[in-house]
């Protein structure tokens, strides 16, 4: 089936045509998450993955189906207690003086109350009534707890993530609610740690395209949603479907003679409904994904500009960064009208449909009231009676195009769940202690869009070297390096580890042998000891401090208030620049790992810091293979072994000594240069 | 509370004509909705079912001749005014023997309900255009509220000063811009008009209740004392969940910005089991405190349901008694015409009954409005707080001109602590730099040298003393103009997801491809942006992330360049370049900025030879000032010492 939207195939210049607009396709920033559209199929396919999800909680689920259940009891009890209420106490009729038997699961009341008189059976209904309620909640209304929305779907998150019903309250509603909540919660937290643990998983070349924003929106936005599908597709029908069964039964009852036409009517809202709304679904699937694009852009523009205030403020550009801010939280604002215009033009005909049948319905029963053939008191029950049946019945007819938006949201979830993640190498060998060497196998790296980065690399780093890496800047040296642990994989080629391909052992596991510092240094706000323990959870206060003096932090974590235990303001901007790169380098120091790559450790520190850091990478370099990437000449001489990588390629590789006598050095030009520099 | 709720008044008052004109909308929608339900169930329960006779007025609506209308004198006497009775009367099939002569027939019956449907069809697409239209109105409505706030909001972020940044979560700052502020749609429905109106019904039910019985009035007010007693009660408590379910999701929202932000470093250090154990908790904290709020709220709601079932149920059972008793009700003779019950019996007990409900039900509504507020006015106190944050540096209020050309920018006794207890960065600072000389600021690491450049850039006031330009105190100048005549090269190298030509001209205004591309050359990037696959179209990935840091470090500078002002800053401008790019930018920028002044910071010597002026800053104060070559030859002089350092680096290499 296909979808009665604009087709993607119309043309460029229609976008701008107010229909385009409205429901075409809109992206917003999105750079991975391009092909948004959905069709009827994989519509199909995404719920029956969400029905699957509620396999994985069993338990509160059927403790919820059967706290539901329960709820049904004062609705059975209730119109016949108020039956004994109105015949037995207030008209003081004796019991089976009308031709309506009282169901069977009355029987035990009656034996009660057979024999009292019309006000001790009040007194022993007051008393059902009031145990009723206390337990099941007869004669109070469901139990809800939302709190208020905003305009947007991000500001409806909260209420969905823990969004739960009753249709009955007393302690036995209280539990059936609770019990949904957390069913939703758990649903939605199972997922939504599932998706952020898959997308912090994702390839680095990946992440770089992947706005922190989106990630934001999708995690706590987009997520809280999908419970709801799930709810939607299982208890909701359930009971809905329960209630009509209920109802049409008693219409059967005692409404027999005309009940077969309305029971027609009602349920022919079914396919007429879901016929003429099917073809909005579409549309609201795709107006719900233009919105949440937009969502997404708007977070990432307030997170950019917050996260990066330092550099706005300093750039003057707060004006710029606001009114970049306020045309995406415009935008999304109006694209949230957008899927609202559709659901009110699909709504305006769901009325239209409903409306004609209920005026067909009206006629019928009029007409059978004015032949004499019911009395009026039978229409307030009739049409009491048909709504019942009538209600579940539209619903269902508009359960596939009400479930859309959700889909919409849902399909963003599963995208990244689905989406090339590096725990999809989960199943390679361990990669126990690496001690022998790095080795290149014509190694060659291209960027996704094809830029080539890396070409032709043969190299082998062996345990005990220091290894300088030298190049101009772009030459190729950080991607090199990333090739060790894993960060990027190689495109051609093979890197090794102590002679085994690196793609056989699992990811992780390498990456337990690497300390890795990288060339720019971002913190968690957290204390300086919680961020060094992220890089050697088992670090003890002394192996603390001998990696800070290393990285000559010692004088200024000394002087900071708390030491240690200062909390880092926003990405550790509470240090200056120059702090927070020795800092990383002691994060570097601390795993103590067999090799040691540092990216350019030496750009921020003072000539004292950094003899005495090279100092330790050497006496480090003994047990262990230590990668450094330089442009400083003090850091490159330093070397065992130094490679020289120009445009990608290794131009050369050997000792400073070895290099310099060369006639034809690259290196020995670049060296010359930098001598003429100082 | 009212004191917030006044203070959204900014944020609407934009809107208020289409508020005014939406309440509009809403009371002919409610008015019109009322009056055809109450009209519609006459005609159709009364005289289409029953088959009475119709008003004079309801036979010209419907277009129907005069031998429809109802010649009954006590009909006609009373119009509206008792239908609600009568419909009652109606429903239970027990109406009033009704002569012959007063029925309508059959054919009438069924051209009145022809003719009502007719006009219930235009009254329905009347409504439901309405309705829809309406929703459609509001959501605009509130939207543009909701917008006007979150940018007044953003613009505070933006203009808070550093230290308040440094101490706030990015999360918190998108929480609040995002799920605190939105609460503002809500204000007037959630805490004005809603409350009122359930007030409202409440006080019309209990009215009714006292015309049938002050009795049951009376239980009703016994029952109101707990209910009143837990209201003040619960308040607080329910604030404070509500509080803590909004701290915990900013919380969690800040933990996925922030591990995303550093996410290389957590891949590189293997730590992302630690960092998804900790969402797990972060995300279980914030649903148990959603878990609580609801459950606080839920069993609120079930104890006010329970005194609300025991005084329904109670009042039942006096009833009933007193059906049983026929006893005679209270105003039931004086407005009779009213409410048309003189003695208790079914009808008057289900209508009684009903009433009785709907005070229940009405209190209970009222909790569950009174509940939601406490959330609603806690998310816009965040809000509010947010936008209440002081601003540490605050524009004068008669700035001067921007002083046009510039002569020198001066550091006259700065002194300058971040934290008012740790020891002060800047103490009694000074140092003057002239137009069209290079200074070149040198000192180790956290010695203040950045921090200079931020007081220059008014990221910060000093505590004491002044940064002046021209001699004229920044403080008398528009923040706006002094950054947009400033350029930096930051020394973290910020690049936003954006295009290179964007990121380049990013903060510099209306800037030509030209000059871009002019700014790429002097910082020595126009090859390889133009290497990149869509050369100055290319997107850079989040926080530049394709670039290596060489590149992104000559990106930073060209911005720098672009903006073309008089007071040029790079803070670190080279220290990912190697040698060959470095000097080649240093050359390119010294034949450019040759009018400018030009403030480095640096470490490498290399860069600094030929600056007019070395500043070598040490203990919060400048210790030394000269050329290169005076600062070297100076006896036991501290930059000498400091360059000897970096000399002997290079000594001990060629020995090695």
């Amino acid at each position: 089936m296909t979808d009665s939207t604009a087709p993607e195939s119309s043309n460029q210049e229609t976008r701008s045509s107010i229909f385009q607009e409205v429901i075409g396709k809109n992206e917003f920033d999105d750079r991975i998450d391009t092909q948004s559209d959905l069709n009827t199929l994989e519509a199909l396919r995404i719920i029956g993955r969400s029905l699957r999800q509620i396999s994985s909680e069993p338990k509160l689920f059927s403790a919820k189906v059967i706290l539901e259940l329960g709820l049904i009891v004062p609705a059975l009890y209730l119109p016949w207690l108020g039956k004994i209420v109105i015949d037995n106490v207030l008209q003081q009729q004796p019991f089976n003086t009308t031709e309506i038997e009282f169901p069977p699961f009355m029987q035990p009341v009656l034996t009660i109350v057979q024999d009292q008189d019309p006000l001790q059976i009040m007194l022993t209904v007051s008393t059902i009534f009031i145990l009723g309620m206390v337990v099941l909640g007869m004669r109070t209304y469901g139990l809800s707890a939302g709190l208020h929305e905003g305009q947007d779907a991000a500001t409806q998150a909260e209420n969905r993530i823990s969004a739960s019903y009753s249709e009955g309250s007393g302690l036995w509603g209280l539990a059936a609610f609770m019990v949904g909540v957390r069913l939703t919660q758990r649903l939605a937290s199972r997922l939504r740690t599932r998706l952020f643990e898959r997308l912090s998983r994702m390839p680095m070349s990946k992440l770089d395209d992947q706005r922190i924003g989106d990630s934001i929106y999708r995690v706590m936005y987009d997520v809280p949603m999908a419970p709801d599908l799930f709810l939607q597709l299982t208890i909701v029908p359930f009971f809905m479907m329960l209630n009509a069964g209920i109802n049409l039964y008693v219409l059967q009852y005692s409404y027999g003679e005309v009940s077969p036409e309305l029971i027609w009517i009602a349920w022919a809202t079914v396919p007429v409904a879901f016929l003429i709304t099917f073809p909005f679904s579409g549309a609201i699937r795709r107006t719900s994904q233009n919105k949440r694009a937009a969502g997404s852009a708007t977070t990432n523009a307030m997170e950019e500009s917050v996260s990066n205030v330092a550099a706005v403020q300093s750039l003057g550009a707060t004006g710029e960064q606001s009114s970049r801010f306020a045309d995406r939280s415009e935008e999304s604002f109006r694209r949230e009208r957008y899927f609202i215009a559709v659901v009110i033009v699909c709504s305006c005909i769901f009325a239209a449909v409903s409306g004609i049948a209920g005026i067909y319905v009206i006629i019928l029963v009029s007409d059978l009231i004015i032949d004499g053939v019911m009395s009026p008191g039978d229409y307030a029950a009739l049409i009491g009676i048909f709504w019942s049946i009538a209600m579940p019945a539209a619903y269902l007819g508009a359960y596939w195009i009400k479930i859309q938006d959700v889909i919409a949201a849902v399909r963003r979830v599963f995208f990244f769940m689905d989406f090339e993640s590096e725990e999809d190498h989960k199943d390679g060998d361990e990669c126990t202690v690496i001690e022998r060497q790095i080795t290149f196998e014509n190694v060659g790296y291209s960027y996704p869009n094809g830029t080539r980065a890396l070409t032709d690399i043969n190299l082998s780093f062996k345990f005990g070297d220091l290894v300088a890496i030298v190049g101009p800047t772009g030459s190729g040296k950080t991607t090199l390096a990333y090739l060790i642990p894993a960060i990027l994989q190689p495109t051609s080629g093979r890197v090794l580890i102590d002679g085994r391909d690196a793609r056989e052992f699992n990811i992780e596991s390498i990456r337990r042998q690497v300390s890795y510092v990288l060339q720019e240094h971002t913190f968690l706000s957290t204390t300086i000891r919680h961020n060094l323990l992220l890089a050697n959870p088992n670090a003890t206060e002394p192996q603390m401090f001998d990696a800070l003096e290393t990285a000559g932090c010692v004088d200024f974590v000394a002087e900071l208030p708390n030491g240690l235990d200062i909390r880092l303001g926003r990405g550790g901007d509470t240090l200056s620049v120059g702090q927070q790169q020795r800092l990383s380098i002691a994060r570097g120091l601390i795993r103590d790992a067999p090799v040691l790559i540092l990216d350019e450790p030496t750009a921020a520190l003072d000539p004292q810091t950094e003899h005495f850091l090279l100092r330790s990478l050497r006496r480090a370099a003994e047990h262990r293979l230590v990668v450094v990437i330089a442009h400083r000449l003090s850091t490159i001489r330093q070397a065992d072994q130094i490679v020289f990588i120009e445009d990608g390629r290794v131009q050369e590789t050997g000792t400073h000594n070895e290099l310099m006598v060369r006639s034809t050095s690259a290196y020995r030009e670049y060296v010359e240069l930098q001598n003429v520099a100082t | 509370m009212i004191g917030l709720a006044l203070r959204t008044w900014p944020y609407m008052k934009p809107l208020l004509a289409h508020l005014i004109l939406l309440l509009g909308l809403a009371g002919i929608g409610m008015v019109s909705g009322m009056a055809g339900i109450f009209v519609g169930a006459d005609l159709f329960l009364n005289k289409v079912l029953v088959g009475e006779k119709l008003q004079p007025l309801q036979a010209t609506v419907l277009f129907v001749g005069d031998e429809y209308v109802t010649n009954d004198p006590r009909q006609l006497g009373e119009s509206g005014e008792n239908l609600k009775a009568d419909e009652g009367i109606s429903i239970d099939g027990a109406s009033v023997e009704l002569d012959p002569e007063e029925q309508l027939t059959s054919d009438q019956r069924r051209t009145v309900r022809n003719r009502f449907i007719l006009w219930g069809l235009a009254g329905g697409i009347f409504t439901t255009l309405l309705g829809f239209g309406s929703w459609y109105y509001s959501t605009w409505i509130w939207q543009s509220v909701n917008q006007n706030l979150r940018v007044s909001m953003i613009e505070r972020a933006e203009s808070l000063s550093l230290r308040y940044h440094d101490q706030a979560r990015v999360g918190d700052a998108i929480f609040r811009v995002y799920q605190d502020s939105s609460m503002i749609v809500n204000l007037i429905q959630g805490a004005i008009v809603s409350p009122l109106m359930t007030a409202f019904s409440l006080l019309f039910a209990f009215a009714v209740v006292i015309a049938f019985d002050p009795l049951i009035a009376g239980f009703a007010l016994i029952a109101a004392v707990p209910f009143v007693l837990l209201l003040i009660k619960s308040t607080r408590r329910i604030q404070r969940r509500a509080l803590a379910n909004r701290v915990a999701n900013s919380n969690l929202t800040s933990h996925i910005q922030e591990s995303f932000t550093a996410v290389k470093v957590l891949k590189v250090n293997g730590s992302e089991p630690q960092i998804h154990k900790q969402f797990d908790k972060d995300s279980n904290r914030a649903l148990d405190a959603a878990y609580h709020l609801r459950l606080d709220m839920v069993l609120l709601t079930l104890v006010i349901a329970f005194i609300g079932g025991i005084l329904v149920i109670g009042s039942e059972y006096v009833l009933a008694h007193w059906v049983v008793d026929e006893r005679e009700t209270f105003l039931g003779a004086a407005v009779a015409a009213l409410i048309g019950f003189a003695i208790w019996n079914l009808a008057a007990f289900e209508i009684a009954r009903g009433r009785i409900e709907s005070v229940a039900g009405s209190a209970r509504f009222l909790l569950g409005i009174w509940m939601r507020m406490q959330d609603l006015f806690i998310a816009l106190r965040r809000a509010f707080d947010l936008l209440d944050t002081p601003l540490e540096v605050t524009e004068s209020s008669t700035p001067l001109p921007y002083p046009d050309p510039i002569q020198s920018v001066s550091w006259n006794q700065v002194s300058f602590a971040y934290d008012a207890e740790a020891s002060p960065v800047l103490a009694n600072l000074s140092l003057r730099a002239e137009a069209g000389t290079v200074t070149a600021i040198v000192g180790a690491t956290g010695s203040g040298k950045s921090t200079m450049m931020s007081l220059l850039l008014r990221l910060f006031d000093p505590d004491d003393g002044e940064v002046c330009i021209n001699g004229i105190d920044l403080r008398d100048l528009r923040i706006d103009a002094l950054r947009q005549n400033c350029a930096i090269t930051l020394q973290k190298n910020v690049l936003f997801n954006e295009t290179v030509a964007n990121n380049i001209a990013f903060g510099a205004g209306r800037v030509s491809r030209s000059e871009i591309e002019r700014a790429a050359e002097i910082a020595n990037a126009d090859s390889f942006i133009r290497a990149l696959e869509k050369g100055y179209e290319t997107e850079l990935g989040e926080r530049g992330g394709k670039l290596s840091a060489g590149q992104r470090q000559r990106i930073s500078i060209a911005r720098a360049v672009v903006r073309n002002t008089p007071i040029l800053i790079l803070d670190e401008p080279t220290a990912s370049l190697d040698a060959r790019n470095e000097q080649r930018v240093l050359a390119n920028l010294a034949s450019w900025g040759t009018d400018k002044i030009i403030l480095l910071i640096t470490h490498r010597l290399s860069t600094i030879q030929n600056a007019d002026q070395i500043a070598l800053l040490e203990d919060g104060l400048i210790k030394e000032t000269g050329t290169y070559d005076e600062l070297t030859t100076r006896p036991a002089g501290r930059f000498a010492a400091f360059a000897q350092s970096e000399l002997i680096g290079d000594a001990t290499r060629s020995v090695s």
